[in-house]
C-alpha cells in the first residue's frame, strides 16, 4: 500500500475527494463547537442568531455584549487558530519531506524560536508597523533552517539524531536570546516571554488577513511542489533521473515553509508539536502521497489547534492557560513514541 | 606535582615520620584556635552581642532574631526602600535593588543586583545586619538562602491596604523607629479616611485593571491592589478570581462590562477588543503611574486618591481643577 502511494499516479481524484471532504466536515463541526464554546455563556441558540444576523446584515436580538463575544473576540480566534493551524501543520509536512525525517518540526527543529526572534526584533525596532512582524518571523526561521541543516549535515552518519540535536542547541540559544530581549527591551514588554516561546492565541487579530494570504500562499507553493516532494522521499538522485529539478524544489518548499513558520509564529507565538503529530496522523490513515498529505494536513492542523485553544480557553476559566500548553501535552508522548520507533 | 606520585608519597609519611606527631597535632590545635576566633570575629559583626538582639515574628509568621538597632540594612523591594526613607532610616540602608528609584537620593545607595536575583554574596559581603524583603517584589526565594547564611531576613507580605499601613508600623518595631513609623502611618490612615468618607455612598462602577495586555493579565482577589480599588470606591470585575495577578479571559472582560479601565503608564493603547467596553466607549480609560499603584508603600495612598479622583470625578472636582 505504502509503496504504491509514494511512486506517483495511482491517488485517485475520488479518493482524494473523499478523504478532503470528509475532513472538512469534520473543520466545520471542530468550528461550530469552538465558537459556542467559551468563558462566558452565549448558548447555542443566540450563537445562531448572530452569526446569522452577520450573514443576512439583520439586527440580531441579542445582548449587545453577546454579539460582540461572538463576531470580535470568538470568532477572530478561531480563524486565527485554523490559519495557525493549517500553516504549522503543513510546515511540518514540508521539513519532513525535504528532510526525510519523520521527526522534523518547526518547534523542535528550532526554526519556531528563529521565527520568535524575528518577530520580536521588529516589534522592538518598528512597533508602528505590524506587517514587518510576520516578515521578519520568515527572516529568521530561514536563518535557523540554515544552521539547523548545516549543523545536521556532515560526518558519516547523516542520522534524525544529529539533526534533532542541532535543533535543541538552536532552541535552547534562541530561547535565551528572546528572554534577554525581552526581559531587556521595553518595545517588546507587550507580550510575555510565556506566550513567545510556548504559544497563545489571545493576542490582538489585526493581523488576521495579511497572515491569512501568507499562509494560502505557502500552502499553495507546498502543494504545487507535493508530486516532486513525493519522488525527493524515495531519493534526490532517483528524483533527477526522473526530470525533478531537486534544487529549485527544495529552495521553493524550504521557503514556503519558512514562510508558514514565521507567519503562524508571529502572531501565535511558537506553538509546539503541531507540525509533528498532525501529519503523522494524516499518514497514518491515508498513506504518505503528498498531493494527499498537505492539504489534509492543513485541515486537520486547524481543527486540531482550534480544539487545542477551545481547551485553553475553558479549562480554567475566567482564567486562561496558553495554547503550548495543550499541544505540547499531546506532543510530546507522541514525539517519543515516535523516536522509540523510528530506531 | 606529576600525576600517581602524590599517594606514594602520601603513604611514606603516614608510616615513617612518627617523631613528627606531635608537631602535626600543635599545628592542629593552632588551626582551631584561629578559626575560632574568626567564627567569634564573624558573630561579633554580625550581631554586637547576643544580648542585644530582639525577636521578631515576621508577616509570613517566621521568627526572626534581629539586632536591638539594625546598622546595615538591605531592601530588596522598591516599596521597602520607601517605608525605611519615610521613617528616617534612610541613613542605615546599606544596599537597595536596582528598581529603588524613590526617594531620588536612593539612586546613591549600594546596588545589590535586582528583586528577583539579588546578590547573595554581596549582602553577606557588606556585613548586612538585617535583610527586608517583600512578597509584592519577589517570592521569598533568597530567603532560605540568607537563612543559611545566618542573615536575619524579614518578609513583608502585605494582602490589603490596612496591611500595607500594619507593614510600615511593623518595619517601624523592626529597625528601631516606631515613633517615625506611627507618626507616618498616622497620616496615611486620616488621608485614607477622608478618602473613603467621601466616596461613601456612592455607587461603585466596575473597574478593570491590566497589568499586561498580551495575554491579558489583571489582578485578582490576593492582591493588595483590588483592595485600594475597593477603598477608592470602585469595584474589580475580577474580584473573584482567587489569585493574585490572574491571565483572564477577554470575553469575561466583555460581560463584565468595565466601566473604568486603568493602564499602565508608559503601556500601549487599548486594543481593538477592549475598545468595545463601556470603558473605552466613554472615555475612561485612564494611565496610572505603576509605581504608585504597584509599590505597597507610604505613596499608595497617592494612588488611592488618583484613581478615587478617576472613579468619582464629580466627588473631586476642587483636585480635579487645581491639576489642570
Amino acid at each position: 500500500m505504502k509503496r504504491r502511494s509514494f511512486t506517483g499516479d495511482r491517488l485517485s481524484v475520488r479518493r482524494l475527494a473523499i478523504v478532503l471532504g470528509l475532513l472538512v466536515v469534520l473543520l466545520t463541526a471542530v468550528f461550530v463547537v469552538s465558537i459556542t464554546i467559551g468563558s462566558e455563556r452565549v448558548g447555542l441558540l443566540d450563537t445562531v442568531r448572530v452569526v446569522t444576523s452577520k450573514l443576512t446584515g439583520q439586527l440580531a436580538n441579542v445582548a449587545l455584549e453577546k454579539q460582540i463575544i461572538i463576531t470580535d473576540i470568538r470568532l477572530p480566534r478561531v480563524l486565527m487558530a485554523i490559519v495557525v493551524g493549517a500553516a504549522l501543520a503543513v510546515a511540518g509536512s514540508a521539513y519532513q519531506a525535504l528532510l526525510r525525517n519523520p521527526l522534523a518540526d518547526p518547534g523542535i527543529l528550532g526554526i519556531s524560536s528563529g521565527a520568535a526572534l524575528g518577530a520580536i526584533t521588529a516589534t522592538v525596532f518598528a512597533e508602528s508597523l505590524p506587517i514587518s512582524r510576520p516578515v521578519a518571523a520568515f527572516v529568521g526561521a530561514v536563518i535557523t533552517i540554515g544552521i539547523v541543516y548545516a549543523l545536521g549535515q556532515g560526518g558519516e552518519r547523516t542520522g534524525s539524531e544529529r539533526l534533532i540535536l542541532a535543533g535543541v542547541i538552536m532552541n535552547a540559544l534562541l530561547s535565551s536570546i528572546v528572554i534577554f530581549l525581552v526581559t531587556t527591551a521595553s518595545g517588546a514588554r507587550q507580550r510575555n516571554v510565556l506566550s513567545w516561546l510556548i504559544g497563545d492565541l489571545s493576542g490582538e487579530p489585526a493581523l488576521l488577513i495579511p497572515v491569512a494570504l501568507f499562509v494560502v500562499s505557502g500552502i499553495g507553493v507546498v502543494y504545487a511542489n507535493a508530486r516532486s516532494l513525493n519522488l525527493m522521499m524515495v531519493g534526490e538522485d532517483d528524483a533527477l533521473a526522473l526530470g525533478v529539478e531537486a534544487r529549485r524544489v527544495k529552495i521553493a518548499v524550504y521557503l514556503a515553509a519558512s514562510l508558514l513558520t514565521g507567519a503562524a509564529v508571529a502572531v501565535s507565538g511558537a506553538i509546539g508539536f503541531v507540525g509533528l503529530i498532525v501529519p503523522h496522523a494524516v499518514r497514518l490513515v491515508g498513506g504518505s502521497d503528498n498531493r494527499l498529505v498537505v492539504p489534509a494536513a492543513a485541515l486537520v492542523g486547524s481543527s486540531f489547534l482550534m480544539i487545542a485553544d477551545t481547551i485553553a480557553r475553558t479549562i480554567v476559566a475566567p482564567r486562561e492557560l496558553n495554547i503550548g500548553v495543550i499541544t505540547s501535552l499531546v506532543g510530546a508522548p507522541i514525539f517519543v513514541y515516535l523516536l522509540r520507533r523510528s530506531n | 606535582m606529576v600525576s600517581g606520585q602524590w599517594p606514594v608519597a602520601w603513604n611514606r609519611k603516614q608510616s615513617s615520620v612518627v617523631g613528627g606527631q606531635s608537631a602535626v597535632r600543635g599545628r592542629r590545635l593552632y588551626l582551631a584556635i584561629v578559626s575560632l576566633a574568626l567564627i567569634a570575629a564573624a558573630c561579633h559583626s554580625n550581631r554586637q552581642s547576643p544580648a542585644d538582639n530582639k525577636t521578631i515574628v515576621d508577616e509570613l509568621g517566621h521568627t526572626v532574631r534581629v539586632p536591638q538597632h539594625p546598622q546595615r540594612i538591605v531592601s530588596l523591594a522598591p516599596s521597602i526602600t520607601e517605608i525605611l526613607f519615610d521613617i528616617g532610616a534612610a541613613d542605615r540602608i546599606a544596599g537597595v535593588t536596582s528598581y529603588c528609584d524613590y526617594p531620588p537620593e536612593a539612586l546613591n545607595k549600594e546596588r545589590v543586583g535586582d528583586t528577583l536575583k539579588p546578590n547573595i554574596e554581596k549582602i553577606v559581603a557588606m556585613k548586612t545586619d538585617l535583610v527586608i524583603i517583600s512578597t509584592s517584589s519577589q517570592l521569598e526565594t533568597s530567603f532560605r538562602r540568607l537563612e543559611e547564611l545566618q542573615v536575619p531576613v524579614y518578609i513583608s507580605n502585605p494582602r490589603t491596604v490596612d496591611q500595607v499601613i500594619e507593614s510600615i508600623d511593623k518595619i517601624g518595631d523592626l529597625v528601631d523607629a516606631s515613633k517615625e513609623a506611627r507618626d507616618a502611618t498616622q497620616r496615611i490612615r486620616s488621608r485614607v479616611a477622608a478618602v473613603e468618607a467621601r466616596v461613601a455612598g456612592s455607587p461603585r462602577p466596575p473597574v478593570l485593571v491590566l497589568l499586561g495586555t498580551e495575554p491579558l493579565i489583571t489582578i485578582g482577589a490576593a492582591s493588595f491592589i483590588n483592595d485600594l480599588i475597593e477603598r477608592a470606591g470602585g469595584r474589580s470585575i475580577s474580584a473573584d478570581d482567587k489569585a493574585d495577578y490572574p491571565q483572564y479571559s477577554v470575553e469575561t472582560v466583555i460581560a463584565k462590562q468595565p466601566e473604568i479601565i486603568l493602564l499602565q503608564t508608559g503601556s500601549s493603547e487599548l486594543g481593538e477588543r477592549l475598545r468595545q467596553t463601556p470603558a473605552a466607549r466613554s472615555n475612561k480609560v485612564f494611565h496610572i503611574d505603576d509605581d504608585l499603584l504597584l509599590r505597597p508603600g507610604p505613596r499608595l495612598i497617592d494612588g488611592l486618591e488618583q484613581i478615587a479622583a478617576k472613579f468619582h470625578p464629580d466627588l473631586f472636582q476642587a483636585e480635579n481643577a487645581r491639576k489642570q
